[in-house]
């Protein structure tokens, strides 16, 4: 089960990742992280076994991805 | 027929022939440019003088020793996400204001080495996060959305105002706005073209490609680009079918997901390139998508939390300078979990594996690229005849997505238009590294309708 969050707890949540809201943020960042919730946690139904995940890590080569 | 109009692969045959010189195309392209911008809004920056002389050592070169290949002498246009030493790279936004890249990005320096003369950089919705492009107008009807992120790249080569244009593709921004300019775009097989150099949205959706008129354009340009990328497990693979006809070849038509919630005009006129794809031999085998449930939540669980590290420090820093929409994005990015990230990168394991599978069965997948076709400026959602509604980002990015997910390589090209005119795309995908077969089947298809590579009905 997951619960909607509150502007207030959407405001304390985004501290503890290190990033302030201004006060004029909380309600919108709410909606929008309870709607991107909704979405990927449709995930949670999949039994995902001994499936690794997708990313993955070669000792002893360039990182090819793209350049900051 | 004006030089602007030629396809890349006319323009190069005419280069090679000596029949049109570079400087006389660049003239003509940038002149094309000057005539239709102030309607379009493609380009960020035209850098019209280094153009010219870039055309001018090209047009030397070649009468001194030939052509160094298909793309020598020939203008084009970056994502303004691609970086170009001693130019800015701005992703079109205020956050990049004083930034100039210091060294070409690997695609830049490729189509350097290619001869390629660098007509400038063209807009992206900010930092390639969005589907719309809201500085561009489509190229059909400038009061619609030209389609994103790399709709300035689309709408520029649909126009005249480049021969060809490189965009980037996380979630559809190469195919979305080239279905809806009615331009050929390909997003190649995750890690066939380097992304060193190039403004990340999200590392491991992103994808570098071409957008031209033609698919015989875009194969072009891929051949030039094209890398056996360190991480990847293998190079571009030849295509088997050889011949002028699509005998033998196995068309997958998607029982699910590709035609739900899709308008009428734009179903209608991609089964009917899946009829004519028929005629020329090829069998159409019904597929199931796999885990299509879980696409959205794929996308979304690998992208937001991965576009919100890249941010990390400019969204602390200068958060006022996002436009509010990539704004908001970002920040909610912070409150997704590990545990979310991990389920997406689980997930997208078995939906590659499950994809492959599928692909056992068929050569190619053919399906819708977007399920409707531009919608006007400012429109936010579309209902559809189910009764649902869903954001018009959400809507353009729903097809394009699972290519994203698996890598697998995804061409669209035109296959009809609209009653209002407006272009339809349909998607080609084949297995990882099978970029050769989506161009093989694309070009046959493509030749046996006639009229591709047709610009866009806008008066100078």
């Amino acid at each position: 089960m997951t619960s909607e969050l509150t502007p207030q707890e959407a405001a304390r949540w985004a501290l503890r990742a290190g990033l302030p809201l201004g006060d004029d943020r909380h309600a919108e960042v709410a909606m929008t992280a309870d709607h991107i919730h909704s979405v990927i946690s449709t995930l949670r139904e999949i039994d995902f076994g001994e499936t690794p995940p997708a990313s993955f890590y070669r000792a002893g080569q360039e990182n090819a991805d793209a350049a900051v | 027929m004006q030089p602007f109009e030629l396809s890349l692969t006319e323009a190069s045959r005419a280069v090679r022939a000596r029949e049109l010189s570079p400087v006389e195309l660049t003239e003509s392209v940038l002149a094309r440019i000057d005539a239709v911008e102030g309607r379009l809004g493609a380009y960020v920056t035209v850098a019209a003088d280094a153009a010219l002389a870039a055309a001018v050592r090209a047009e030397r070169e070649i009468s001194e020793s030939g052509p160094r290949g298909p793309l020598h002498g020939i203008p084009m246009a970056l994502k303004d996400l691609i970086d170009v030493a001693g130019m800015p790279t701005t992703a079109s936004s205020h956050v990049r204001a004083g930034h100039v890249a210091e060294r070409d990005s690997r695609v830049a320096e490729r189509l350097g080495a290619a001869g390629a003369v660098l007509l400038g950089k063209t807009h992206t919705h900010e930092f390639a996060y969005g589907l719309t492009t809201p500085q561009t107008n489509n190229a059909w009807d400038q009061s619609r959305v030209a389609g994103g992120s790399s709709g300035g790249s689309a709408v520029a080569v649909a126009t005249g105002g480049a021969v060809f244009a490189m965009g980037t593709d996380t979630g559809g921004s190469i195919r979305v706005p080239a279905a809806l300019n009615g331009v050929v775009g390909l997003k190649p097989t995750y890690g066939l073209v380097p992304r060193t150099g190039v403004t990340s949205l999200s590392w491991s959706l992103d994808h570098v490609g071409p957008l031209a008129r033609t698919v015989q354009d875009v194969a072009l340009v891929l051949s030039a680009i094209a890398d056996r990328d360190p991480a990847s497990v293998s190079g571009p693979v030849p295509d088997r079918f050889a011949g002028g006809d699509l005998r033998g070849l196995k068309v997958g038509v998607p029982r699910n997901h590709y035609f739900d919630r899709v308008a009428p005009e734009v179903e209608e006129s991609v089964r009917g390139a899946i009829e004519r794809l028929a005629e020329l031999g090829a069998e159409p085998v019904d597929v199931e998508i796999p885990m299509a449930r879980y696409i959205q939540a794929v996308q979304w669980g690998l992208m937001v939390p991965e576009a919100t590290a890249y941010h990390e420090r400019s969204l602390r820093a200068v958060p006022d300078l996002y436009a509010a929409d990539v704004r908001v994005l970002l920040e909610a990015g912070e409150l997704t979990s590990a545990g979310d990230y991990l389920r997406a990168q689980r997930a997208r394991t078995m939906m590659r594996d499950a994809w492959a599978r599928m692909f056992d069965d068929i050569d190619v997948l053919a399906a819708p690229t977007v399920p409707m076709t531009a919608v006007e400026k400012g429109q936010e959602a579309v209902e559809w005849a189910d009764g649902t509604t869903e954001t018009v980002s959400d809507g353009y990015v729903r097809l394009c997505a699972p290519a994203n997910i698996t890598g697998v390589p995804a061409l669209t090209l035109p296959v009809g238009r609209d009653r209002a005119g407006l272009p339809i795309g349909m998607q080609l995908m084949a297995r990882p590294f099978h970029d050769a077969t989506v161009l093989r089947v694309g070009r046959i298809y493509e030749e046996s309708v006639g009229g591709a590579g047709r610009l866009a009905p806008l008066a100078a």
